[in-house]
């Protein structure tokens, strides 16, 4: 648990929590980071949030998705892109995806476990059969491998609706930021933490077109909702636990150098390391990539005055994304906040201080250099002439 | 006067970096660092160029001295100006042509006294050439002194912070050496009674064995030292870490090649017969250096100490092949010379563009430099590429130049051969731990697992003569041929036995197949 003593790092940071300053230090750096690369996540969000739809809508069960990337627009100079790695990097979010389904927790995934999502699922097996042998053959020999892709499905859909929303969230943040609205780092954490609340009653719903027939996946009645159903797991699952990334680094199992326990996992985007080689949990590669396509021309142009210029851009956006990161936990951490900061209830300011402390134990291992106003300096030695 | 009906190419081979030296010290007005620079490159170019002609000139078929320059000049002293080039020579001519002008394109603009250094650079390269073009002794030692004298000033001016240390030791061993080299050809000129120092093998056989042993062991200590073998080497890490990279590129890949130049010129030619019943005990000598040179890189963090170490094992090669004294060796032993020349140079120009980007070339404390966008890729790349044809991998120039030197030893000294392919084994211990130390793993952070610190970026333009020297060790690899078809007449020349003792070395490994012969069906068959 957090120290109050001095010496831990964490004090600092839970003292800024219970006294509503934001976890990331405020400077006109780190207010013009933050919004750009936001913005720039928006725009990604967005393909994201699309694709992810349409595949949860138009793919459903298919047996060979080779075109879903393509939303349905199949073209020969769409496939040169696609091939020619023009494109958004889709895979980042199937990858995301993954991870939820993975470590799977909150409401989603006790629906997923329950006995009316089985039912969901024998209706639709009991759909395809009539008219997919394939399928139909598969679920007869593997009784688990329908409905285990019908929760893929699920997840993809659910997460799409929640990029969706964040897209949003994301884009008015830089609009509010252009009509000097957002000034601040706390300006920031607040904007999200608001955006957050606004959407956490909105119903997270799913459903197909089989055969003529619509089936409800994830009906609205079973009452799922943005905040704690998607959002909070989403945190959980992408930014704290995540996996670790295949071929950038091999994690041996056997070897217990992958936790037993998956509340322990620490591959996130927030323990990400920003370089590309050795780094657990996301890649920066790919989601860097598709965020340099969108990249406000202001952060850009000071990203390109920064070191290396353009050649280490992609690190350069995933330090600055990783504080963007930390402001959006800031804000669910806020939003989430059983009590009001300033209630003099001494049980409130309990049960608040053990939330922040609960959240703050997942970040001890984070890259919390990150939140420090300072950045990186060039390497100055003897040896240089 | 000359004797070719040709224009003295050879001469102008010569004279066009000598007479341009201090055509650039001396010049008036106020020459900046950018244009004495693009000078200096200009006078290298043609320099090349002219070698290049040489090349052209060349007739690779006759093992003899060609283009032969002849101008009488202190007959009374026995020192006349006396040019010429073989298959050993030339090769190492346009070794020499190709480092001195990479050496100058690396050199920095911030360079202090830029004047002074560039005509320096200039000087070098022409005393090497003079040095491999010499057919008169003194001529040789001459030029042979000439080259120490530019050197020494490069290290102690030019040199890091214990450059005064480095270059004292430098100067001090090289003297000696020097001494010793000229002990031997006075020596031999007294003993003969043969007063115009010419280059013939002959005069030795009118002496007794044991004035030739004397006077070969004063040679073999002299180019010993130049080379260097093991006891002999401790002046090399050291002025290596205090000479600047370009120096240390030119040290690596030409100078040290002066010693085992002279080791076949006159060691191995003037001296067969004591050559010929000291020859197992060289092989010894040269197992023994070369596992003490990869033993001692093994123990180094400091990179260019550790190329430098790597250096004295390498050579070992060279003495083992000419111990051994059979065409196929005598041919590996300059495909070793040149194989050598190119990686070490293109090592140190890497270990030089490291310091430069992180001021440190500690392997405590290089982590991670193969990070493709804050490290230094390219760097490690080729760095990587160098240390594989360093250890000996198929497809590049070290593979070629070690699998001739192991064949071409083996039947003749089979225990020191053996010793010595440890050493090879042993290359690649050392310099994976320098790619693994250096490059792999995560790129260095501040204490404190602060934000990465920020290298400054090596351009690709810093980094063209690295390509280009890492592409001439691609070359070399894939295609042998050239080289040894220039040079095969030469070396079989070199250990054609001129009677006695030599004729049984050279014939101990009888029914081996010429060593272009060989060549041409160890590369037809992947090396098996």
């Amino acid at each position: 648990m957090v120290d109050d003593r001095f010496s831990d790092p964490l004090s600092p940071l839970l003292q800024r929590l219970l006294g509503g300053v934001p976890l990331l230090e405020e400077s006109p750096t780190h207010v013009l980071e933050v919004v750009g690369v936001l913005e720039s996540y928006g725009e990604v969000l967005d393909a994201y949030s699309r694709n992810l739809i349409y595949q949860g809508e138009q793919q459903f069960l298919n047996p060979f998705p080779v075109f879903r990337f393509f939303n349905g627009e199949f073209s020969l100079g769409r496939l040169w892109r696609h091939l020619n790695h023009d494109r958004i990097n889709f895979e980042y979010a199937e990858y995301c995806q993954k991870a939820m389904l993975w470590h799977g927790t909150g409401g989603l995934d006790a629906f997923l476990e329950s006995g009316r999502f089985t039912g969901i699922c024998q209706q639709v097996a009991h759909l395809k059969q009539r008219h997919d042998p394939l399928l139909g053959l598969l679920s007869a020999l593997f009784p688990r491998f329908l409905p285990e892709l019908i929760r893929s499905a699920a997840t993809t859909h659910a997460l799409g609706q929640f990029w969706r929303v964040m897209s949003d969230l994301f884009l008015g943040l830089a609009r509010a930021h252009r009509e000097g609205r957002i000034t601040s780092i706390a300006s920031v954490v607040e904007f999200v933490k608001q955006g957050l609340v606004a959407a956490a009653g909105l119903p997270i719903r799913y459903a197909v077109q089989l055969h003529g027939g619509t089936v409800a996946i994830l009906p609205e009645d079973a009452k799922l909702t943005f905040l704690t159903d998607v959002a909070v797991p989403y945190v959980e699952a992408v930014f704290l636990r995540g996996m670790p990334f295949l071929g950038t680094l091999s994690f041996n199992a056997q070897a217990t150098q992958i936790p037993h326990d998956q509340g322990q996992f620490g591959y996130g985007a927030l323990f990400a390391d920003p370089l590309p080689t050795m780094g657990a949990g996301i890649p920066p590669s790919l989601l860097m990539q598709d965020m340099y396509r969108h990249l406000p021309r202001a952060l850009e142009d000071v990203y390109r005055s920064q070191g290396r210029g353009v050649v280490d851009i992609h690190v350069k956006i995933c330090m600055s994304f990783q504080k963007a990161m930390f402001c959006v936990t800031n804000g669910a951490i806020n939003g989430t906040m059983p009590y009001p900061l300033d209630d003099p209830d001494p049980h409130h300011r309990s049960a608040n201080r053990n939330h922040c402390m609960a959240w703050l134990e997942r970040l001890r291992q984070a890259r919390l250099a990150a939140l420090e106003a300072r950045g990186p300096e060039t390497i100055r030695t003897p040896g240089h002439r | 006067m000359t004797t070719a009906a040709a224009p003295p190419i050879l001469s102008l081979v010569l004279l066009a970096p000598l007479v341009s030296a201090p055509g650039l010290a001396l010049a008036p007005g106020g020459l900046s660092p950018v244009w004495l620079r693009r000078l200096s490159l200009a006078v290298l170019t043609v320099q090349l160029l002219l070698m290049v002609a040489v090349l052209f000139r060349f007739d690779p078929s006759s093992g003899r001295m060609q283009l032969l320059e002849q101008v009488p000049w202190l007959g009374a002293l026995g020192l006349d100006y006396r040019l010429g080039v073989d298959g050993l020579s030339l090769p190492l001519l346009l070794i020499n042509g190709t480092l001195s002008l990479v050496a100058v394109a690396i050199s920095p603009l911030t360079t202090p006294r830029p004047r002074s250094y560039f005509a320096l650079l200039l000087l070098i390269s022409g005393a090497v050439n003079g040095a491999f073009l010499a057919q008169n002794l003194l001529l040789f030692f001459l030029f042979y002194e000439l080259e120490l004298i530019p050197l020494w000033l490069l290290i102690a001016i030019w040199g890091g912070a214990g450059r005064a240390y480095a270059a004292t030791k430098f100067l001090i061993f090289t003297a000696v050496s020097g001494v010793l080299i000229l002990v031997g050809f006075l020596g031999l000129a007294l003993a003969t009674g043969s007063l115009d120092f010419s280059l013939n093998p002959a005069l030795s056989q009118q002496l007794g064995l044991g004035t030739q042993l004397f006077l070969m062991g004063a040679l073999l200590v002299g180019f010993g030292i130049k080379i260097p073998l093991f006891p002999f080497h401790s002046w090399l890490p050291d002025a290596h870490t205090e000479a600047s990279t370009p120096i240390s590129v030119l040290l690596a890949g030409v100078l040290l090649k002066l010693g085992t130049y002279g080791l076949l010129r006159f060691c191995l030619s003037l001296f067969p017969q004591a050559w010929a019943v000291l020859a197992p005990g060289l092989a010894g000598w040269a197992a023994v250096s070369v596992l003490f040179g990869s033993l001692a890189a093994i123990a180094q963090t400091d990179m260019k100490r550790m190329v430098a170490y790597s250096s004295v094992g390498h050579m070992g090669y060279v003495l083992l092949a000419a111990a051994a004294a059979t065409p196929i060796s005598l041919l590996g032993s300059l495909l070793q010379m040149l194989a050598h020349g190119l990686i070490s140079g293109l090592m140190f120009l890497l270990v030089g563009v490291i310091y430069q980007t992180t001021g440190t070339r500690d392997l405590t404390i290089l982590r991670g430099l193969l990070n493709p966008q804050r490290g230094l890729p390219l760097t490690g790349g080729l760095m990587i590429l160098a240390a594989m044809a360093s250890a000996g991998i198929p497809g590049m120039a070290g593979f070629v130049a070690e699998l001739m030197v192991f064949r071409g030893s083996l039947l003749t000294f089979p225990l020191a051969t053996l010793l010595s392919m440890v050493g090879s084994g042993l290359t690649a211990v050392y310099f994976l731990l320098l790619v693994n130390r250096a490059f792999f793993g995560r790129l260095a952070t501040e204490p404190g697992g602060k934000p990465p610190a920020l290298l400054p970026l090596a351009g690709f333009v810093q980094q063209v003569p690295a390509v280009v020297l890492a592409a001439v060790v691609v070359v070399m690899g894939l295609w042998p041929q050239g080289l040894a078809n220039l040079a095969v007449a030469s070396t079989s020349a070199l250990g054609q036995p001129t009677g006695g003792p030599l004729a049984d070395i050279a014939m101990a490994g009888t029914g081996q197949p010429p060593a272009s012969g060989l060549l041409l069906e160890e590369t037809a068959h992947g090396g098996r």
